[in-house]
């Protein structure tokens, strides 16, 4: 499934690099160790490794901060704001608007209509749903495994984090990642995308689709 | 033993003897002597009861995690454990254990048969058990990180103990710094000549002085927003403090943090490799180099801990996340290092055999297993998806403290284990030892690994039940008992062969090419 950050791509790559890396030098320990053949690497031989590192720290950097500006400008377009002509309901970015307080512990969310829950977000299938979140207390974490999303939140600041929901009705985890206390375990919430006629009954499910 | 060994310098064979050192040493001695080698032996024995302390920790809340829905211990009992774990972990069996190594090897490696500053080593130790025992009395549930300003309002009465203990670690650490760096310089060799784990010493000593300061004020703001004793406060936004403040002060120590344990047992790599093999390492100054850049780079970089607040897409944050990615390098010029070195000759026969030298070939297995993957948590964009703060860091940081440092902390005390005893290990034990842990380890870390793809967030007792989220605890719940076991038979080991196993030898680590008689029949290599 296509995730908000719509990082599956590059990720995947980094991912690749990342345990091919494991798998090279752990091959390499083990030869050390098991194979009779003797070896000495001349030193050319690891200003050439270093090179291919710096090359791959370049090509990250590329990708990494790629993704995220993408994702960023989406957000800075939401919240644009535009004189003359406007049609809201053409130009608008998002599907959805939901503040998010985050306290201890638990989260409340506020839609459109100043309706608020303290534990659902409940949106349509594919809709973009941009999360306006402040934290009432201490740092708190907002992590939606479905969405592909993790985000930090300081009391003394706001954070804007965006998400295409699933195209699958149910009804997915939204929680606390970073510890705020005794009841961070508790600090739950759920994004219910609705579908049909049977919502009430939609299964739990986990990230990674 | 070869001539090729001199990379000891002048400090070689001639002051490596086995001596029955726990035999006769009266306690008295033990506690307050400033001898180094007593100095060592007792930072050694205090770090495997905190191990054995930590790690009583870690099974007791594994239990609670085994299965969802079932509490054992319940949220506050579950959070106090998670945070001494980790306290006592990394401040009282990791930083302690590869110091007191290095305190006992420094003087021989570098010819000076004495600690310089011992009285400052002393001084350091007994700042440490006053930090242990407030930790121990006060019970802070804030986990090891103490973000502000959750750690002043956990509502635990005696929650400035855990304060203080902060700024106790920080002096004690600080002293430790000092006599590093001092005793670094005591050889006298030159620049070119030092040996490498004086070059550690040197590097390590320098960034504790430096990191611990900014522990020692984040630790002073917490008790300081704790007690009210100012107006306006340090961290706590509610009375006019910053969260950035705090983050910014506690990560320059907490990424040098990682690095004071790491640093030192990566000496210890390059002072025991040498001897077991017979022969120089393969480069010098690529060590040297690593250390240097290592030490430089591990200040700066402390803000990718916290990398998706406030802002993820600035100049400053991209400059982190490079600089992050970059360190990466030292860390492969080492592994580099050491897999070369171990290719350029035949591995003698000895080496194989020798249980030190089958840790260290694992810890360097493990570091390339948790370290492969700091690569992809500097990244921002990953790092926003599954990584920050889900089961993947427990993974990154547990191979890394545990199947790297501690086992080469491990590693080092099996080496030095008949210089204590005059005895020799029981090498079936050892064996049984070290299975139990490869085994263990990699259930553990691989189990965290999934967990943290998987999105499991850290510090939870309980959790529901997810696809995939449970299997994954029961992995890690396995591996962990697997590795307490080891350290049950490890304990044993010690204490029976010390009384009971063979005496060792002059030279306890004898370059032998061949297994003496039953592996006959296999071609000499």
């Amino acid at each position: 499934m296509e995730n908000a950050l719509g990082i599956w791509g590059p990720q995947a790559i980094m991912m690749a690099i990342t345990a091919s890396f494991t798998v090279l030098g752990l091959v390499m320990l083990f030869a050390a160790i098991l194979m009779k053949r003797r070896w000495k690497p001349s030193y050319a031989f690891e200003f050439g490794f270093i090179a291919v590192m710096l090359g791959l720290v370049w090509y990250a950097d590329k990708l990494s901060v790629g993704t995220y500006t993408a994702y960023q400008q989406n957000l800075e377009e939401g919240t644009k704001k535009v004189s003359g002509n406007y049609d809201p309901a053409q130009d608008q970015v998002f599907d959805r608007e939901f503040a998010v307080i985050a306290f201890q512990w638990g989260f409340g969310f506020i839609n459109e209509d100043e309706e608020i829950s303290r534990n659902a977000v409940v949106v349509q299938p594919g809709q973009k749903v941009l999360f306006k979140i402040v934290s009432n207390d201490v740092i708190h974490g907002f992590n939606i495994p479905v969405a592909q999303i993790t985000a930090e939140i300081d009391p003394d600041d706001r954070r804007e984090v965006w998400i295409k929901a699933p195209d699958e009705p149910g009804k997915y985890l939204i929680q606390c990642v970073n510890y705020c206390g005794v009841g961070h375990a508790q600090m739950k919430a759920w994004l219910v995308v609705e579908g049909g006629e049977n919502t009430a009954s939609l299964e739990m499910n986990g990230g990674n689709g | 033993m070869s001539e090729k060994l001199v990379n000891h310098g002048p400090g070689n064979l001639a002051h490596w003897k086995p001596e029955n050192l726990v035999g006769n040493t009266s306690l008295g001695e033990l506690l307050f002597s400033n001898d180094y080698r007593k100095i060592a032996l007792k930072g050694i024995f205090t770090a495997f009861i905190m191990l054995a302390l930590g790690g009583f920790f870690a099974l007791a809340f594994r239990a609670e995690l085994t299965v969802p829905d079932v509490q054992l211990l319940g949220a506050r009992v579950y959070m106090t454990l998670m945070t001494l774990h980790g306290m006592v972990m990394v401040f009282g069996f990791l930083i302690p254990l590869v110091v007191s190594i290095l305190y006992y090897m420094l003087p021989k490696v570098m010819g000076t048969e004495r600690l310089l500053w011992a009285g400052a080593a002393q001084a350091s130790y007994w700042t440490l058990i006053v930090a242990a025992v407030l930790l121990v009395i006060g019970r802070p549930d804030f986990t090891w990180t103490a973000y502000a300003p959750m750690s002043i309002r956990t509502g635990n009465p005696y929650l400035w103990m855990g304060h203080l203990a902060i700024i106790l670690v920080a002096v004690s650490e600080f002293l430790a710094g000092a006599v590093l760096f001092r005793n670094a310089l005591s050889g006298g060799f030159g620049l070119g000549k030092t040996p490498l784990m004086g070059w550690a010493a040197g590097t390590i000593g320098l960034l504790f002085m430096v990191s611990v300061v900014f522990l020692g004020m984040a630790g002073y703001g917490l008790l300081n927003d704790y007690m009210q004793w100012t107006q306006v406060a340090w961290f706590d936004p509610s009375r006019g403090g910053s969260i950035q403040f705090f983050l910014y002060l506690f990560w320059s120590y907490g990424h040098p943090a990682v690095y004071l344990p790491f640093v030192p047992a990566i000496a210890v790599i390059y002072t025991i490799m040498p001897r077991f093999l017979g022969h120089k390492m393969w480069s010098y100054w690529s060590g040297v180099v690593a250390f240097i850049l290592l030490g430089l780079g591990a200040i700066p970089i402390g803000p990718h801990h916290f990398q998706p607040v406030h802002t993820v897409s600035g100049a400053y944050e991209r400059f982190v996340q490079v600089l992050t990615m970059l360190v990466f390098i030292p860390s492969v010029l080492h592994v580099f290092n050491w897999i070369s070195t171990l290719f350029m000759a035949p591995i003698p026969a000895s080496a194989r055999r020798a249980v030190p030298f089958k840790f260290m070939v694992m810890s360097i297995a493990f570091i390339i297993y948790g370290g492969a993957t700091a690569f992809l948590n500097a990244q921002i964009a990953p790092d926003s998806d599954f990584i920050h703060n889900t089961y993947w860091i427990p993974a990154h940081f547990h191979a890394m403290f545990v199947g790297f440092t501690a086992q080469m902390g491990i590693a080092g005390f099996y080496y030095l284990y008949p210089y204590f005893t005059g005895k020799m290990y029981n090498q079936r034990l050892g064996n049984w030892h070290f299975w139990l842990w490869q085994i263990g380890l990699f259930l553990q870390i691989t189990g965290m690994f999934v967990a943290g793809y998987l999105y499991f967030p850290r510090w939870v007792y309980d959790y529901l039940r997810m696809p995939g989220w449970a299997e994954s605890q029961l992995f890690i719940t396995i591996g962990g008992y697997m590795v307490g076991t080891g350290f049950l038979i490890f304990i044993f080991n010690v204490a029976y062969s010390a009384r009971w196993g063979k005496d060792a030898p002059d030279d306890p680590w004898p370059l032998e090419m061949d297994e003496p008689a039953a592996d006959a029949a296999q071609p000499a290599e």
